[in-house]
Formats: C-alpha cells, structure tokens, sequence
C-alpha cells in the first residue's frame, strides 16, 4: 500500500459549485466522489484511500466473474489504472461505486468475451479442481466435511460459471455488493425492469442447477 | 395478500430470500407463505440458492497488489509526455485522418497527371523548333544565292580540292 496513501489528510476540497454532481440524501457530495476529485486535482493521497476502500470489493467480485483469482487480480489492476488514467475527465454525475464497477465490470465482460477465460480454465482444471482447491481448509470441519464442502463449492461455481456474463455480473453485484436495482441498471447500462428480469432468470437457473442441494 | 405467483412475485421472492424486504412486507409474506404451499417451496429453493452462493468466499488479496499497481501507474507517468504531449494516441483531430490521407493521395495523382504531359511536350516540341529553324536557314541561304552571295565552304571543299 502507498504510504502517502493513507495517513496524509487530504486537502480542502476545491470543486465547490464546479460540477453537476452527484449528492447524497442530505445533499453534500458522496465522500468517494469527493476523494476522486482530489485525485482529478492531483491528490494522490486520496487515490491511496479509494484504493484502500474498494480494493477488495473489486476483486472479489471479479475473482467471482472470472474465477481465477490471479486472473481477478490482474483485471482489478487494470480497473484501478483505469479510475487513475480518468482521473482529469472524472466528473460525479453518479455514485463512485457505480462508476468503479462499470468499468470493473466492463473488463470483466471484455475478459470473458475474448475467449481468455477457456485457456485459463483448462490450465486451472490441470492444478485443481475448478479452483476449488484453492479454499482455505477449514480446519474445524473432518476430512468426510471437507470433501463435501468442496463439492458443494465446486457445484456453486459450475452453477455460476454457466450462467451469461451480464446476469453472473447482475448476481455478483446484487448478492454480495448489495447493490440496489437501480444501481445494478446503471452498472450495466440497462433499465430496472431489465435488471430485475436477468435477476429473476439468474436465480431461476441457479436454483434448478442447485436444486439438489436444498 | 395475494399470492405473489400471480403477480410481481419473482421479485418479492428473491428479496425475501436475500432478506430484503423490510419488516412489514416480510411479515406479510410469511403470513402468506403458511397458507400458500406452492411460494413456500419457491421461498424454500430460493433460500437454499443464497446460502449456497455464500459458500463462495474469496481469498484473501495478494500483499504486493498495491506496489504492482502503483508501479503500473509509475510506468504510465514516465509515458505522460507522450500521451498528453501533441503527439497523443487519442488526438481530438484524429477523425480528420482519413480526410488528410485523401488529400495527400489527391496531390500526388494531381501531381503524376500533370507531370507526364510536361516531359511529353518538351520532346515532341524542341525537335520540332530545330527543324523549323534548320529549313529557315536554309531558305535564307537559297535567298542569298539567288542574290550572287557565295560561301566560302563552297569554294573549298575536299573534292574540289582533290
């Protein structure tokens, strides 16, 4: 982690009345749009305390997108470049998570859209089952347990892995960044009623392919 | 309330599952739920959905993810000049590209049109001046004749000489 990053107490904001932005309930600017117009502003402070903040979330949800998580990595790192290099055109006309994960999103979509997933699988299914093996062993469960975790992990993400990218990336973002309906359609640049249709058949495939496991 | 299966339930379901709903619908559904077997068994499957995709949990983050990030965005601000020098990549005149290629290509087929003929005359025109002028000169010269002029070079050729 940057050490300039984190400690250093980030300038008073200079964006005041300069942008149409977007604004919390209460009307003062979202905290992170308010930490990217620093960094639009040349404070690389606040680009280490974004980072801090949203690094894991990203690559969680895209280790779930792709999952690999060396692929994840990579992709993440690509995503943060990204917010980096758009930094002078950054303008918060939406909530800051919205616009990470676009892009988050959009590599994620782009990576599996090119294929490079089916050479990465096939050197995965090599070294482990699926990924699975890279779980962390619970050590409090027996051996017989651990078996069956692990096969009821992998059956998770074949059921995942089927799924189209845009309702995985639907799922990802409603399960487990809690994103809101409205919030996914801006994501995905599509409509509410369209997010909540790849939702519903996202869930409806995935409860016939784990049916077995209720 | 009505059975969600014959409305918008896809999605109340769903939210009940993700635990979603706030205390009042959820409340409601559950009322629902004991005399309505067919949204319990929905309820059910969708339940068991979302505690198997907790099961998917991520590794912890490489701890060298910051250094290689930061290094990466080091390594694009050595190439700043060139990106936000004249010479960018993503020029905002770059629609003007294909115009400014045409316009090349149409001064050089101008150019190789116009060049041919040039040399074509020069050829065809100094060999016609030169025997324009050799005929006028020998005109002249049967004029003079006729005017009693000799010439030397008459007087003394090799045969005569011989």
């Amino acid at each position: 982690m940057n050490p300039e990053g984190v400690n250093t107490p980030a300038a008073q904001p200079s964006w005041s009345g300069r942008v149409n932005s977007h604004r919390a309930a209460d009307g003062s600017l979202e905290r992170d749009a308010e930490l990217m117009l620093r960094v639009r502003d040349g404070d690389q402070a606040s680009f280490g305390l974004l980072l801090e903040k949203h690094r894991s979330p990203v690559i969680h949800f895209l280790d779930r997108m792709v999952q690999n998580q060396a692929v994840a990595e990579e992709l993440a790192q690509e995503a943060f470049l990204r917010v980096y290099k758009s930094r002078v055109r950054y303008e918060p006309t939406a909530k800051f998570t919205t616009w990470l994960f676009r892009i988050a999103t959009h590599v994620a979509l782009n990576w599996l859209r090119d294929g490079r997933n089916e050479k990465h699988q096939a050197s995965l299914d090599q070294e482990s089952w699926d990924g699975t093996a890279r779980q962390v062993p619970d050590r409090s469960r027996t051996a017989e347990q651990e078996l069956v975790y692990q096969v009821k992990l992998r059956e998770v993400r074949q059921a995942i892995k089927s799924l189209p990218a845009k309702q995985k990336a639907a799922v990802m973002m409603h399960k487990y960044q809690e994103m809101e309906y409205a919030q996914i359609a801006d994501v995905l640049s599509c409509s509410e009623s369209a997010v909540k249709s790849l939702l519903f058949r996202a869930y409806e495939s995935l409860r016939v392919r784990l049916a077995h496991m209720a | 309330m009505e059975c969600p299966k014959n409305s918008d339930g896809a999605e109340l379901i769903v939210a009940y599952a993700a635990g979603m709903l706030d205390s009042g619908d959820q409340a409601a559904f559950e009322r629902h739920l004991k005399s309505c077997a067919s949204c319990r068994q929905m309820a059910a499957a969708q339940q068991a959905v979302w505690s198997a995709l907790d099961e998917l949990s991520p590794l912890p983050v490489s701890s060298n993810f910051d250094a290689k990030l930061y290094q990466r965005i080091a390594e694009e601000q050595q190439l700043g000049w060139w990106q936000h020098g004249w010479f960018r990549a993503d020029w905002s005149w770059r629609p003007a590209m294909p115009v400014a290629a045409a316009c090349v290509v149409l001064i050089i087929a101008f150019l190789v049109k116009n060049s041919g003929p040039v040399i074509t005359q020069q050829e065809q025109v100094q060999p016609k001046l030169q025997i324009e002028q050799v005929e006028r000169a020998l005109d002249d010269m049967d004029m003079l004749k006729q005017a009693g002029v000799e010439f030397a070079f008459e007087k003394t050729t090799p045969r005569e000489q011989i």
